[in-house]
């Protein structure tokens, strides 16, 4: 599904991915751990294509594609979806709006039928319900005003509707209430599949007992450091991080 | 280009009407011999230049003896009207639809002239050339305690002269109407619509008021809409500013009495080399009146804006309420605009909030819909769509609305498979 290889990529010139590499196979759901600061939305971010970030070596392969070639929009037509660790709010831009033109722009590229505005309307009231979105969000404004724990439904909610093949989450967790946090990681579950694999950044252990992952990497000083399966993440909870750097220098 | 004295006193000689139209006449011709054009030096004309016009216009300023084009009849698409049309200026009788209980009467036919706005500080140069030079135009009365059903509309079709037209609208007590004033037309040559358009508002009287400019680009824009209005009355103005190269539109409201209130919204969108400059007086005179200013801008290209906003609030007018904002938005490196909302405030019993704003897109929120499939020009459309959105909502008749909302996607630069249908 996806591969990277050597990926440094810069911000405002400091370097904060220092080759970096990175296997994600069909259907895997990988979490990405590590301190604050260490550039896991720096990732995020490089591989949805946001500005700002400089890539200076390395590359990204994801479905036999140049993936790092690809504006924002398309890879997001190629399936590749971000969940984000602060969603912005848009005031006056309808949350049915972006969604319909955004799954229509996608259909189009893959040249099917866009759907129309009746089968748009039951698709998505269905979607809302499986992470417990009531439908009158879909008239409002994108984020304008939601709690923060609505905003995170939200991306879970929109990631329902586009039905992405690689979804990166990026502290989808972060603000949740327990309940909440339950909904969120049903939606996700339900999503699960075959051929759609997932990038899970966390910081808890918590979501990974809901989100059972299939490999678990730390991402320090620039690089994976570390790589294990779930049981990595409950070492990491109750020892943190700096053992994880002295074991990889020795 | 300073005035001309010989000319305009032949052009003045020229015109026909009554000993009022005369007498009036005589008046602004003295203040403008007094006042002369405004220049830059002048407080509010300063960002906007006036003397290349003067000097491309010559003597067509006060005779322009082009002959009449043809024109194409602007229609308001899907907007149910009673009509008045008007080319160059001129009203175009045979063609009027009127209901019961509204009289039009062609400018120099009236002897009704209602007094000149003499107080506001606002240079007069160009409505006292109106005042001297004006033919065109009507007088629209509208009977008391009528509620029309209907919007009735003024619709301007310029042929690319020099016209100088002066509207006058008298709005009975207790009377309700939604007024429409549409300018386009895309003439050959280059001209000017000089116009000044004066309302008064009787007690009780409740006026919306649609003032379109969708002119060509070659053509010069200059307006003046005063205002007065008198006890409990309450007039809502919808100001779009898209057409003509260079357009100056000042906007004169007098709360005269107790309980008026006024709602300014406006909108202006200026691209290519545009220059669109917006300044506003509200005199707030009586105790109890409100006031509530929003305009916002897009600007691209080299355009330029200039928006002058100035609330007053005179001696003994206590429980003033006033806001005022506006907010622009800049989408190109080159596009500039001057903005300055000022407060005069003259005693303490009053609520007043002023602001203003100027940015551009924001990077984060054209990344979040790219992130979700938008093109980069779909979501910067979106996003400029959802900016000038927010002054279209005031808009309470729904098909004006939708035909505002029409000229302005048309106005911007957007992909042309774009589908926006349910965003509309
Ligand atoms: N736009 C920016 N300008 C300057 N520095 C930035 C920018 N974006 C990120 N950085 C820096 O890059 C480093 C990595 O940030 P990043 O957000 O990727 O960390 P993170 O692992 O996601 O942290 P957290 O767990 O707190 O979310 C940090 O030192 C951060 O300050
Ligand atoms: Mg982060």
């Amino acid at each position: 599904m996806l591969t990277i290889e050597n990926l440094h990529a810069r911000v405002e010139g400091k370097e904060i991915l220092k080759g970096l590499n990175l296997e994600i196979g069909s259907g895997e759901i990988h979490a990405i751990m590590g301190p604050n600061g260490a550039g896991k939305s720096t990732l995020s971010n490089v591989l949805s294509g946001r500005g700002g970030y400089e890539v200076t070596q390395g590359r990204v392969i994801y479905q036999g594609k140049d993936l790092l070639a690809m504006s924002p929009e398309e890879r997001a037509w190629e399936g590749v979806f971000l969940a984000f660790q602060y969603p912005v709010e848009i005031p006056g831009v309808n949350n049915a709006y972006l969604l319909k033109a955004g799954l229509n722009a996608k259909r189009k590229y893959l040249g099917l039928q866009e759907l129309d505005a009746m089968e748009f309307m039951s698709m998505v009231r269905e979607k809302a319900a499986t992470v417990e979105l009531d439908a009158a969000f879909l008239s409002r404004s994108v984020n304008e005003g939601f709690s923060g724990g609505e905003k995170k439904r939200n991306e879970i909610f929109q990631m329902a509707v586009l039905e992405p093949s690689f979804a990166i989450l990026d502290e989808t967790d972060s603000g949740l209430d327990i309940d909440a946090l339950r909904v969120v990681a049903g939606g996700v579950n339900q999503l699960r599949s075959p051929d759609r694999s997932m990038m899970v950044v966390t910081h808890y252990q918590r979501l990974l007992d809901y989100i059972e992952p299939d490999v678990v990497h730390v991402l320090m000083d620039g690089q994976i450091l570390k790589t294990g399966d779930k049981s990595l993440a409950k070492v990491l909870e109750s020892r943190g991080y700096d053992w994880v750097r002295a074991e990889a220098r020795s | 280009m300073s005035l001309d004295a010989e000319l305009l006193h032949k052009a003045v000689a020229q015109l026909h009407g009554s000993s009022v139209h005369h007498d009036l006449r005589q008046r602004a011709v003295e203040d403008l011999l007094t006042q002369g054009f405004p220049t830059t030096r002048d407080e509010h004309w300063k960002y906007s230049d006036c003397s290349p016009l003067l000097a491309s216009l010559g003597a067509r300023l006060y005779h322009d003896s082009h002959p009449v084009d043809d024109v194409e009849m602007a229609r308001l698409v899907d907007v149910e009207s009673y009509t008045l049309h008007f080319v160059d200026g001129v009203w175009d009788k045979e063609r009027s639809d009127l209901p019961a209980g509204i009289t039009v009467t062609s400018y120099t036919e009236t002897t009704d002239l209602f007094a000149p706005d003499e107080e506001s500080v606002l240079s007069q140069g160009f409505t006292s050339l109106n005042g001297a030079l004006a033919s065109g135009g009507v007088m629209v009365d509208v009977a008391e305690g009528l509620s029309l059903d209907r919007p009735l509309a003024m619709m301007h079709s310029s042929s690319g002269k020099v016209a100088h037209v002066r509207h006058q609208v008298r709005v009975g007590q207790a009377s309700e109407v939604v007024l429409i004033e549409h300018f386009s037309g895309e003439g050959a040559h280059s001209g000017l619509t000089n116009v000044v358009t004066a309302l008064h508002l009787s007690e009780g009287a409740r006026v919306a008021h649609y003032r379109l400019q969708q002119e060509g680009l070659l053509q010069a824009h200059i307006g003046r809409l005063a205002v007065k209005q008198q006890r409990d009355s309450h007039y809502c103005s919808h100001l779009l500013t898209l057409g003509a190269a260079w357009s100056r539109v000042d906007v004169v409201i007098s709360l005269a009495d107790i309980g008026a209130n006024c709602q300014l919204n406006g909108l202006y969108l200026l691209s290519g080399r545009q220059h669109g400059d917006h300044h506003i007086q509200i005199d707030h005179l009586a105790p109890h009146c409100q006031s509530d200013t929003h305009y916002r801008g897009v600007l691209d290209g080299r355009a330029r804006a200039v928006f002058n906003g100035k609330v007053v609030v005179h001696k003994g007018a206590v429980k003033s309420h006033s806001t005022q904002s506006n907010a622009n938005l800049l989408l190109s490196a080159n596009a500039e605009v001057d903005t300055k909302p000022e407060l005069e405030i003259y005693n303490d019993d009053v609520k007043c909030a002023h602001g203003s704003t100027t940015g551009r897109l924001d990077q984060q929120q054209l990344f979040y819909l790219q992130s979700r499939g938008l093109s980069e020009s779909e979501a910067r459309q979106l996003l400029t769509l959802a900016f000038v959105g927010e002054v279209m909502t005031r808009m309470n008749e729904p098909a004006l609305r939708a035909y505002v909302q029409k000229g302005c996607f048309a106005k911007l630069p957007h992909p042309l498979d774009m589908n926006m249908e349910g965003f509309l």
